[in-house]
């Protein structure tokens, strides 16, 4: 998923391990995920109590759909895990298990998929849930009408499906989808009542009907929305810590777009959960002791700055290296975000289990870029210190999204730019708005960019540095920003899309990212950050490990 | 300047022989003129709008980032006439506007004028609550500080100034840590109850009170040197009552007249304080839909704000003309502030 508009990226970091080493870095536990705060609350000694309300305050935009199947971004997600549930899910290994699905086969060729639905699940509208209901879920995110792009994207290679039974829908696929799994776990695919999606899509917008813990009882834009409990569920996904209805009678999901006073609402008691908390506030969140830190980086790539091998200076795989190497990205970060962001030598994020981090390709050294820079044919220097060849200033373009840098983002790539400027880069910084940041990349006046992916799984990867990215879609947006054209890259990143083989997969994968890397087209720095931060009355909210959003049916309230 | 008091102890009659001059033929032609300028808001917003950077089909099918293929733009600019040339677009939206259809939302699924009608009422309340506090901060300052010694006048007079200067963001964070952090007696945010305007209110009235109470301070000084309090003195009036029965009236003549401003600015300092405060309103819808590129939403909203203040501005023009102590009669166009 491109990031959406307005979402502020948040800090983050998380521990990078070697390939092949199982994650536990999801953070699904809550009590896993206290990183470093001084709370003490008794997590695992008490009993769940029902009843209460949950008042969530979001950093994000306001949705202006609740229904995630149309457009399709975070803040979406972020309230649709309440309500709605997708067929599959993952544990906090990466691995994929039951949700909606009992389970599923896949034949030979990859061409066709069998899910077989769980028993006796009915959506919070009395709608059966059945084969006809995910098919009808499957048309409605490729119907055009629909306006869906994330959920149209995990779709595109399926070209029918048909209800073999009232329990069991056949996908037929256009090519193997080694991936299909994975998207289809995603909130952006939660599945809803057909009967829901036969309204109209405003009516559906508003109050969309899933099977899951709560349900959309009102919506008072830009407001609140509230949620109750779905005395009737049935359906939590195989690794949820008990079953039957959630204890937690409301949620209300209120937006605070001020980040301090989201921080102050917490701390006041006004609130109970806050999101994008920022790298200053998670600082002091962890002097307290009535706040609790859920550190839940997102899934799809890491961020990292994005060099463009399509133009002079970064088509020359040399001056690439010399940038990264003349980056002090270290020093930047562990200064700007306070301990909350750890920096990320891979491509992919942390909980990303076939992530390759490969730490060495990104020292800082100043030395060997020089060398690279006067080998490269930018030997001379201007009178301000920037290199020079044949006349032309080594110019780096950089515009940057207000929307989605957060602005500790902002100050590391100022930091990156007076390092880089001791090199003899000419690192030019533009704050843009969303769209006009778009139309920068539209039109290829950009050397560098740094934009954020979040999606489940390594597939993320054909989609930001596979050659076709590079054509944009008709609305101007393309994922290449590295505008990666590798030939050899194109068929790892096809044939890794293809194999049904989990070792292959992986070792495709692994060759791919080693490929890009080496290339230094990317600038790699952290996790997309995803921090929460809970006041200690919260027990049993973990974040999903799909795309790390909270879910609240564990959730209780302690007195 | 100086008139005689029986003037504005005027009869009952007489006021409303005044109150009929006041209304004819000055409302006619601010009425006129409130055409005009919307005419104007409208016109300079639509052209305005154009000059952001995007395509308004892409933000209806979602913003940038979407994948919307070519076929879906171009069914989108057919319905929204985007496919039309930008004079006929104008003279479109014109017609729209002057038959009181707002259009709507690119990005909102919804009507604007619902939408701008459900938002107006908060930032309305906010707008009101925040200039009553304002006038009785800058009412009680200015009274306290004048007529008690220089040292009172330069306390008053500086804490105006500071309070002025006071930019509405540095002060909302600043009353929620002290308020909601450190004391703990406010909610940082809105509240189904009234606790929730305490703070934001105070937001806008502060700095507002230092701009009014300036005003006020110096045509009270200027009024308690004149010949008709004087004359008031002189007949034995007590300190208090020249000032509350005839020297505020005329200290508050161009505060009033700044009252139409200060709405204005209220409503622009309603984008910050809803913000932070995390209140509905019309600010904070201003602020998302110009974000988002919502065409319609910015037009509606600049709109029903323009309204708005040309009726304050009437509002406050005709509640010059009534506290005005000075006769009106003899001329057509009565003086007064302004």
């Amino acid at each position: 998923m491109p990031r959406p508009a307005l979402v502020r990226s948040i800090p983050l970091l998380s521990t990078r391990r070697p390939l092949g080493v199982a994650l536990a870095a999801g953070v699904t536990v809550l009590g896993l995920a206290l990183t470093g705060c001084t709370s003490a609350a008794p997590q695992a000694s008490s009993t769940p109590t029902a009843g209460g309300t949950l008042t969530y305050a979001s950093g994000d935009a306001e949705p202006t759909c609740l229904d995630p199947h149309v457009g399709g971004n975070y803040p979406q997600a972020l309230v649709s895990t309440q309500y709605l549930e997708s067929l599959v899910s993952l544990d906090s290994k990466g691995t994929v298990i039951p949700w909606l699905a009992d389970s599923w086969t896949v034949s030979d060729d990859g061409l066709t998929w069998e899910f077989t639905l769980r028993d006796g699940v009915t959506f919070s509208d009395g709608t059966p849930l059945d084969a006809a209901a995910v098919q009808a879920n499957i048309a409605h995110l490729q119907d055009p009408a629909t306006g869906s792009s994330t959920g149209y994207l995990a779709l595109a290679k399926v070209t029918g499906t048909e209800a073999v039974s009232d329990s069991v829908v056949r996908f037929t696929l256009s090519q193997p989808d080694s991936a299909l799994l994975e998207s289809l776990s995603q909130p952006w695919l939660g599945i809803e009542s057909p009967t829901a999606l036969e309204r109209s899509q405003d009516d559906n917008c508003a109050a969309p009907v899933g099977t899951g813990p709560f349900v959309v009882d009102s919506w008072v834009k830009q407001n609140a929305i509230t949620l109750v409990r779905n005395d009737d569920y049935t359906s939590p996904p195989a690794d949820a810590e008990h079953d039957g209805p959630a204890y937690l009678d409301t949620i209300v999901w209120r937006f605070i777009p001020d980040s301090a006073s989201r921080y102050a609402a917490l701390q006041a008691g006004e609130v109970n959960v806050i999101d994008n908390a920022q790298p200053d506030t998670i600082a002091q969140a962890e002097q307290s002791d009535s706040i609790v830190h859920l550190d839940a980086p997102r899934p799809g790539a890491s961020n990292r700055i994005e060099l463009n091998s399509g133009k002079a200076p970064f088509n020359d795989a040399a001056v690439r290296e010399a940038f990264i190497r003349s980056a002090n990205v270290d020093d930047a970060v562990a200064s700007l975000f306070q301990g909350s962001a750890e920096r990320s030598y891979s491509a992919l994020s942390s909980v990303e289990p076939l992530g390759v981090s490969r730490q060495e390709l990104f020292d800082y050294d100043p030395a060997a870029a020089a060398t690279l820079l006067d080998e490269a044919g930018w030997s001379e220097k201007d009178a301000d210190g920037y290199r020079t060849k044949d006349g032309v200033r080594l110019t780096v373009v950089f515009p940057v999204s207000t929307n989605q840098s957060i602005p500790a983002e902002q100050s590391l790539f100022e930091q990156i730019q007076a390092t880089a400027k001791e090199t003899g880069f000419d690192v030019q910084l533009t704050k843009l708005d969303l769209s006009s940041w778009y139309t920068a990349l539209g039109s290829n006046a950009y050397d560098a960019v740094s934009a954020p992916y979040t999606k489940v799984g390594p597939d993320v990867l054909r989609i930001l540095f596979h050659s076709d990215g590079i054509t944009p879609a008709p609305s101007g947006y393309f994922a290449n920003h590295a505008q990666v054209n590798d030939p050899e890259l194109d068929s790892l990143l096809t044939l890794a899309d293809q194999t049904n083989d989990a070792d292959e997969r992986s070792a495709l994968y692994a060759d791919a990212q080693d490929l890009i890397l080496e290339g230094f087209y990317i600038l790699p720095l952290y996790d997309q950050q995803n921090h929460f931060l809970l006041g200690t009355a919260v027990q049993g909210a973990r974040a999903l490990p799909t795309v790390s959003t909270p879910t609240f049916y564990d959730a209780w309230l302690s007195r | 300047m100086a008139e005689p008091l029986t003037v504005a102890r005027s009869s009952g009659g007489r006021r409303v022989r005044r109150l009929g001059v006041l209304i004819g033929w000055p409302l006619a032609r601010r009425l006129g003129g409130a055409v005009f300028v919307l005419w104007a808001v409208a016109t300079l917003t639509f052209f305005a709008v154009r000059l952001i950077p995007g395509d308004p089909a892409e933000a209806i099918l979602g913003g940038p980032g979407s994948q919307t293929s070519p076929e879906a733009l171009a069914a989108v600019r057919a319905e929204y006439g985007l496919d039309q040339p930008v004079f006929l677009q104008y003279l479109a939206q014109l017609g729209r506007l002057a038959t009181g259809d707002l259009g709507r939302s690119y990005a909102l699924n919804m009507d604007v004028g619902p939408l701008v009608l459900s938002q107006l009422g908060g930032t309305l309340l906010l707008a009101v609550l925040s200039l009553t506090v304002a006038w009785l901060l800058a009412l009680g300052l200015a009274t306290w500080s004048t007529g008690r010694g220089a040292m009172a006048r330069r306390i008053g007079s500086g804490l105006e100034i500071v309070a002025a200067a006071l930019p509405h963001f540095w002060l909302a964070t600043t009353l929620i840590v002290v308020a909601s952090v450190w004391w703990g007696i406010l909610p940082p945010i809105s509240t189904a109850d009234a606790r929730g305007l305490v703070l934001p209110v105070l937001t806008l009235a502060i700095p507002l009170a230092g701009f009014l109470g300036q005003v006020m301070r110096e045509s009270l000084t200027t009024a308690l040197e004149s010949p008709f309090v004087l004359s008031a003195r002189a007949r034995g009036e007590s300190e208090r009552g020249v000032l509350w029965r005839h020297a505020l009236r005329h200290a508050a003549l161009p505060a009033i007249g700044l009252s139409g401003w200060a709405f204005g600015s209220l409503i622009s300092g309603a984008v910050v304080v809803e913000t932070v405060f995390a209140r509905p309103g019309l600010g904070r819808t201003l602020l998302n839909a110009v974000t988002v590129r919502d065409v319609p939403v910015v037009i509606g909203v600049v709109m029903v704000v323009a309204l708005a203040y040309i009726l304050m501005t009437i509002l406050t023009d005709l509640a010059s003309r009534l506290a005005d102590p000075r006769p009106t009669t003899n001329t057509r166009t009565p003086g007064g502030a302004q």
